[in-house]
């Protein structure tokens, strides 16, 4: 009994010295960090600590688990994409009324409004011979010759076949077809035909330059078939040589959008009309006068 | 019948922590402050008004303080004092400092004082701590941002801590008891 009172006796000033030497020891670390440099070295640690342990951002274990870290984090992810978009679109906007005023300026002749008709694809033909689809829309429809076909990913083709209640659509992916197309970077002129291979190629390329790998491949409106801008697909590097990766393979939705074609008249069409000569208007006139003077009573 | 199950249960559990050791119930207190010291650092509000949080571990050195000095509940505390200056941006060793002084003078306070475990020592003590110990926190962070720094959410924050204190001061007794002095009348 004696011995474990005196244990005790013994502990106690021992456990009252640690708290002291604590104190002490704390109060140390606490006038330490009025040093700068010290503060300085302390810092990186503290703050690794405390995006452990006080950062309230953190998805907690259980939020792991069910799922609801990774949601957050894809909402953030959309709500960082709306606020970006949102950007883009006031940019949008402003250069849209820009560009009316610039060819409000310049007199420029605007494009014809866009009218189209959406059909179905009903036969797809990609055997060895042409590639064409028929779509269900014909001339009832308000399709015509030499109409255009495209999807969300871009230009389809042209209509090659027109009847009454269908048309038939050669595909730019067919070795038959030519579009005239450029570079949207390099701003290059081409003309691009389909292959074997699923990829377009150019031919016709310019001496100088090439196509930028990666940029889009729009049409160029050379030829009055297509019009210029529609995205026919990206640059992309195949054996060594630019080829083009057709955009409407992105979208394969089983509709697509016939328009018509751009056409613009020749001027054999509407040749200018030749006003009468000055000359010639005189010597009428004097004619006129010449016969009233011989013929008073002429009315 | 219900209200005598209950009763039962609460027995059953104030049995349970009559027969818990000190071990135990010092891994209890220390996992409640923890808890209360996380759901703190989570924000809060009630009908727009940001709630004031209790300072858990000022609550866990009187508690431990009261059964004397001893290492362990020391080194919980500096522990938790660590965890509180990362999450308050203190300086390190700054609320450690201040639990431990709360501590020790729990410890002290006991020992001259609340020996019999008399019910307004019990009531006043803590009082006197809390003030003592929020003082210490008023100083430091004075001293550390270099201006006098507002009173009034400490004086809040004590308050909530004393009211945390008067629910939870049984969890974190460590059922050790300072004895009473030779020929007192108890």
């Amino acid at each position: 009994m004696a011995r474990v009172r005196g244990k005790r006796l013994k502990g106690r000033p021992l456990r009252r010295y640690a708290l002291f030497i604590a104190l002490a020891g704390l109060f140390g670390v606490l006038l330490l960090q009025t040093s700068p440099r010290l503060r300085a070295m302390v810092d990186p640690t503290r703050a690794m600590a405390a995006d452990q342990l006080a950062s309230s951002a953190r998805p907690g274990l259980w939020d792991q688990i069910t799922g609801k870290a990774a949601r957050e984090a894809r909402i953030r992810e959309l709500e960082a994409q709306v606020r970006e978009l949102t950007r883009y679109r006031s940019v949008a906007i402003s250069m849209a009324a820009r560009l009316e005023a610039y060819e409000e300026m310049l007199n420029v002749m605007g494009e014809p409004p866009v009218r189209g008709v959406t059909a179905r694809i009903t036969t797809e033909t990609n055997g060895p011979f042409r590639e064409a689809i028929l779509v269900n829309a014909g001339r009832l429809q308000g399709v015509e010759e030499g109409a255009y076909a495209e999807n969300e990913g871009g230009l389809v083709g042209r209509v090659v076949q027109l009847g009454e209640r269908s048309a038939r659509v050669l595909l730019v992916t067919d070795f038959n077809s030519r579009v005239p197309v450029m570079g949207e970077a390099s701003g290059l002129r081409a003309i691009l035909f389909g292959d074997r291979d699923d990829l377009g190629t150019l031919t016709d390329l310019p001496e100088r330059g090439d196509f930028i790998l990666g940029e889009r491949v729009l049409t160029s409106g050379e030829g009055g078939i297509f019009p210029r801008g529609i995205v026919v697909g990206e640059i992309v590097q195949r054996g060594g040589t630019l080829r083009v990766e057709f955009g409407m393979r992105d979208s394969q939705g089983g509709f697509v959008r016939l328009m018509p074609s751009m056409k613009i008249p020749t001027p054999e069409t509407f040749p200018v009309q030749e006003a009468p000569s000055e000359e010639t208007e005189t010597a009428a006139s004097e004619g006129a006068e010449s016969q009233g003077a011989q013929n008073p009573g002429a009315p | 019948m219900a209200r005598r199950r209950d009763q039962g249960a609460v027995s059953g559990i104030s049995r349970l922590w009559r027969e818990a050791g000190p071990t135990s119930r010092l891994i209890i207190g220390f996992l409640m402050v923890a808890l209360v010291g996380i759901v703190g650092l989570t924000p809060k509000s009630l009908f727009d008004q940001e709630l004031v949080w209790p300072y858990a571990a000022l609550v866990a050195a009187v508690g431990w303080g009261r059964s004397g000095v001893a290492f362990r509940p020391m080194v919980l505390l500096v522990i938790l004092g660590v965890a509180q200056d990362v999450s308050a941006y203190a300086p390190l060793g700054c609320f450690g400092f201040i639990n431990l002084s709360v501590f020790g003078l729990s410890a002290a306070f006991s020992r001259a004082f609340d020996r019999e475990r008399a019910p307004i020592i019990s009531m006043a003590a803590p009082v006197v701590l809390y003030a003592i110990a929020f003082s210490l926190v008023w100083l430091l962070a004075s001293f550390a941002s270099g201006h006098v720094v507002q009173v009034s959410p400490l004086i809040s924050a004590m308050v909530v801590t004393y009211v945390m204190h008067m629910l939870m001061a049984p969890v974190f007794d460590l059922g050790r008891r300072i004895v009473p002095l030779t020929g007192s009348m108890v």
